[in-house]
């Protein structure tokens, strides 16, 4: 198999895009990613295949065969290029399937997208598109939604470890936190500054971030998911390419390696689970993806993970081996997963801030590691000068997962 | 060999069906058609006696489009007698008092009718 390192990556900021189509969101994401190659890249002569990730543009967009229309928007038709699909984590396939064409020496340079136009579609009927990714004859009827799957999940977590809501918030404060920091998330805002302006309007004054998270502004979505445990609708798309190892100099001093690739499923019925605090499809991608790259959990410097829901981000960085059964919303509330902690999580705000854009998500994620592990990160970068980072991008309920590890 | 059809035919009379594998003895609600454990396509079918208890439960305030007339209701998964867990609504239950219901409630199969289809729900008892 040949190495295969990442050259270089790029993204839209994530969020409202109303005058954008999937198509052009892409191509500014392919021009971003084209401006961080280090010495510079020509797309048409060096890209040997395409592969996009894009949940449902069928319904956001009436538009299918996403790879030709792709390559033709990208002035590359004639190139193979098709679409990836793993709800949530279909750009982490595409990348996946890039990777597989690298490394097996088919391809010597291939470009990963992913991308998903959302908002043009109201809220009701994003909450419709994105509950395909679920079993639609078993589960769907009962009109559970993603955000009740996930509250499932946050029931069945709170009865066995003994903790409650406000145990988890400390995770959005500290994804709004981090957020703040990052130029191209859909929310810049510490919670605390939401608090206030909201506050202002409403004429209350919120004393402290829980009296405003446990207020009627943080509205209950599902119980006992409220707004502020949910990531927002967003348009967006991120671009990455891969190069052999034989040629990736010519491109880049600094590229990143992946070392480690790990894919794993989960059912997609909650039913068919024994246990909703973990998910099968994370920890076999983590177990696959720790044994290629021989590194073990303590050793990843800073990671991105799924926290489509807050919950998740702790039942994840729990799946990751990071911390024991139970204690990833200790971890969190200890500040062990903030940008000071010893293994900072969603340096980049998380989907919760940085928004998730389906389909874009996962590259989006590896975007951020791109930054942290080449020190591009600014008011966010983590200190110590990581070397390793790992991507945890999970389809639907976990029912899918794609872990990645990079070292510089 | 099962198919969806027989989980949706059982369910309209009133059913939940459910497969179990002749090879390990695997039960699994709403019925598969290949056991989830050993992978054996030699099943029976198998009848739920409609009994179990809650295993987590939550309320839906945001609903489907087709729904919102409905919300806000309550969904749980429940684990049945015979040793799987099934996804329904809780039904009899106020919505408004979601710690009403919890982990380890018995609850009894109601068939729910739902325009022209029928969900499958669930009563406590009491
Ligand atoms: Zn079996």
């Amino acid at each position: 198999m040949k190495k295969v390192d990442l050259v270089g990556v790029g993204m839209t900021v994530f969020g409202k895009h109303p005058d954008k189509t999937g198509r052009d969101l892409l191509l500014e994401a392919v021009r971003e990613t084209v401006s961080h190659v280090d010495m510079g890249i020509d797309i048409k002569k060096d890209v040997k295949a395409l592969f996009i990730g894009y949940f449902t543009p069928e319904l956001y967009e009436h538009q299918g065969h996403i790879g030709a229309l792709a390559a033709e928007w990208l002035g590359l038709s004639g190139i193979p290029a098709f679409r990836t699909e793993s709800a949530c984590a279909s750009s982490s396939a595409a990348f996946a399937t890039g990777y597989w064409a690298v490394a097996s020496g088919m391809y010597d340079l291939v470009m990963v997208g992913g991308v998903e136009k959302m908002t043009g579609l109201n809220t009701a009927g994003v909450t419709d598109a994105l509950s395909i990714a679920a079993d639609n004859i078993y589960e769907l009827p009962t009109g559970i939604t993603f955000p009740g799957l996930f509250a499932l999940m946050a029931q069945e977590y709170f009865e066995k470890y003994h903790v409650t809501w406000d145990d988890l918030q400390a995770i959005p404060i500290k994804n709004h936190h981090n957020g703040a920091l990052n130029p191209r998330a859909q929310f810049r805002s510490e919670i605390l500054d939401i608090a206030e302006k909201t506050g202002n309007k409403i004429g209350v004054k919120f004393k402290d971030e829980m009296t405003f998270l446990k207020s009627p502004s943080n509205p209950a979505v599902t119980y006992p998911i409220r707004l502020f445990d949910c990531c927002p609708i967003s348009d967006g798309a991120a671009v990455a390419v891969l190069a052999s190892g034989d040629i990736s100099k010519n491109f880049t001093d600094k590229p990143l390696h992946v070392e480690g690739i790990g894919l794993g499923t989960d059912t997609i019925t909650l039913s068919g689970r024994k246990d909703l605090t973990s998910s099968k499809a994370i920890v076999n991608a983590a177990r696959a993806a720790y044994q290629m790259a021989g590194v073990k959990p303590e050793e990843i410097d800073t990671a991105e993970v799924h926290d489509c829901f807050t919950i998740n981000e702790a039942i994840i960085t729990e799946d990751l081996g990071f911390f024991g059964r139970g204690e990833g919303l200790k971890a969190a509330k200890e500040g062990r997963t903030a940008l000071s902690g010893d293994k900072p999580v969603n340096t980049d705000g998380g989907l919760k801030c940085k928004g998730h854009p389906v389909g874009a998500t996962g590259i989006g994620m590896i975007h951020e590691i791109w930054l942290q592990l080449r020190g591009e990160a600014g008011e966010r970068q983590v200190k110590g000068n990581p070397e390793i980072g790992l991507t945890c991008n999970v389809g639907g309920s976990n029912a899918s997962a794609v872990v990645l590890i990079f070292k510089r | 060999m099962m198919m969806v059809k027989d989980y949706l035919d059982g369910l309209k009379n009133g059913r939940i069906p459910g497969s179990r594998c002749k090879r390990c003895g695997n039960v699994m609600f709403p019925l598969k058609p290949v056991c989830s454990d050993c992978g054996s396509f030699d099943l029976n079918e198998l009848q739920s006696k409609g009994k179990g208890v809650v295993r987590s439960c939550t309320v839906i305030y945001a609903a489907p489009v087709r729904l919102k007339d409905s919300a806000p209701y309550v969904v749980g998964l429940i684990k049945l007698e015979e040793g799987a867990s099934i996804m329904g609504r809780i039904i009899g239950t106020d919505p408004d008092h979601p710690d009403d219901i919890k982990a380890g409630t018995k609850v009894k199969f109601e068939p729910l009718k739902q325009g022209d289809e029928i969900v499958v729900a669930f009563r406590p008892q009491q």
